[in-house]
């Protein structure tokens, strides 16, 4: 439980620093996402219901930080991205037994993959409300890039969290020697 | 799946069914009160920020300085970090006279008002300031500089508020053009690659054949900008199927915005 704690309150800080990231310019103005990340590994590491409080948590925060209301117009209602996140991280404990057998590389390629689907989703709801979708370069970079950076930073976040787990004593990541 | 995940799948479900049928002004409020929650880090956040960038700055020119002359290197430290904090302070003052000199001279009621964050999402071209109801600020009030339009309010909560950019696709201006009898709608666009975004001036007649660095203001029609706000310079012109479109540069620099003011009336 502690550790389920300190997994909300880094996802809280996470969505603040997100604030003070720049997009990355050299990138076709790729933003930097760091709550899926922490997210997705909540996803592999914690237990279901668990799991569910911190995409709840983490949609929560993201819908009500970002989204804009224009006039009496909601572009994404509240709850789309706790939905989502919901989905992908369902998603991703279903991969918990690759996980525990310390497959980093998975977590990360999913946590990319996850977070572009993410922006992805975020892109066709507001495209279908405004009437208009189209895809240029520019899309598909400020779709793929905020993956691509979220599948190199993932593995520092595993090695990070995973101590952290360790640390705190928590019980869930100890099941691994069922699975060796 | 074992009982305590059906259970929590369940109350996932009405939870989120709850917040999936929120009206607008349900999600406004919610959003402020999130807002408000939060904004202690974010100002706190905005203050470590600048101090990290002035520190930056500071070692960059201790760089310079070794490279110079190495048996100075000492001395020319401190004299640079002198300097430097020196520069701040004057750029600051320099910073804060100008926004006094147009806010005397402006006909319009502004608060003042600071850049706390600049946008986190991919889709939305937002930044919060630091005022907020307290100020009298209230959504949909036009957010403005000395060099024109920057945009309008939307979530308002106690002490902070989200504003909508003129770069962004879903921040509608009512605009017209100098020099000729011409109106239209300036929209932002929806993915920008470059740093510096582009405006489009939609609606024009055909015929408008608008030059290069012709200005265009807010028309007053709508209701939510005053007329007369610098929004952009026409960077080209092209006809389309139906009407004609102006590309536009912001009059105002949306990238490197520090303090701005929110219309709240006229004097």
């Amino acid at each position: 439980m502690i550790f389920f704690v300190i997994l909300v309150v880094l996802v809280f800080f996470a969505q603040i620093a997100e604030f003070f990231i720049p997009p990355l310019d050299w990138l076709y103005n790729a933003h930097v996402y760091i709550v899926p990340v922490i997210v997705f590994y909540g996803a592999m590491a914690l237990p279901f219901p668990l799991m569910l409080g911190l995409t709840f948590f983490a949609g929560l925060l993201l819908d009500a930080l970002t989204v804009q209301l224009v006039g009496p117009r909601v572009e994404i209602s509240l709850g789309s991205s706790i939905l989502l996140y919901a989905v992908l991280a369902g998603i991703m404990h279903g991969l918990r037994p690759l996980f525990v057998r310390g497959r980093w590389e998975v977590y990360a390629v999913m946590t990319g993959l996850g977070t572009s689907a993410i922006v992805l989703a975020q892109y066709l709801m507001i495209s279908f409300r405004r009437g208009s979708v189209f895809f240029s370069r520019e899309v598909w970079w400020q779709i793929g890039g905020p993956g691509l950076i979220a599948m190199l930073i993932a593995p520092i976040m595993f090695f990070a969290l995973h101590w952290l787990a360790r640390a705190t004593g928590y019980p869930y990541l100890t099941t691994r020697d069922r699975f060796e | 799946m074992s009982r305590t995940s059906i259970i929590a799948l369940l109350i996932f479900g009405a939870v989120l069914g709850y917040l999936l049928s929120f009206g607008p002004d349900s999600t406004r409020k919610f959003q402020a009160s999130i807002y408000q929650l939060i904004a202690p880090f974010l100002t706190s956040g905005s203050g470590i920020q600048k101090q990290i960038t002035s520190v930056r700055t500071g070692l960059k020119s201790l760089e310079e300085l070794e490279r110079d002359n190495t048996s100075l290197r000492v001395e020319n430290r401190q004299l640079k970090a002198t300097n430097q904090a020196l520069r701040d302070v004057e750029h600051e003052v320099n910073r804060l006279r100008h926004a006094l000199n147009y806010r005397e001279r402006s006909i319009f009621k502004l608060v003042p008002a600071e850049i706390v964050t600049r946008d986190s999402s991919t889709w939305w071209r937002t930044v919060t300031i630091n005022r907020g109801k307290e100020d009298g600020v209230e959504s949909d009030m036009p957010v403005v500089t000395d060099e024109g339009l920057v945009g309008k309010t939307t979530t308002v909560s106690a002490n902070i508020s989200v504003v909508l950019l003129v770069s962004d696709e879903n921040c509608k201006v009512a605009a017209s053009v100098e020099g000729t009898r011409e109106q239209g709608i300036v929209a932002g666009e929806r993915v920008t690659g470059g740093l510096t975004p582009m405006l489009n001036l939609n609606f024009l007649s055909k015929q408008a054949n608008l030059k290069p660095a012709q200005k265009a203001y807010t028309s007053g029609v709508g209701g939510v900008f005053p007329s007369g706000l610098l929004i952009g310079v026409v960077k080209d012109f092209r006809v389309r199927e139906l009407d004609g479109q102006a590309k536009l540069t912001p009059g105002v620099d949306l990238s490197h915005l520090e303090d701005v003011f929110v219309v709240t009336g006229r004097k």
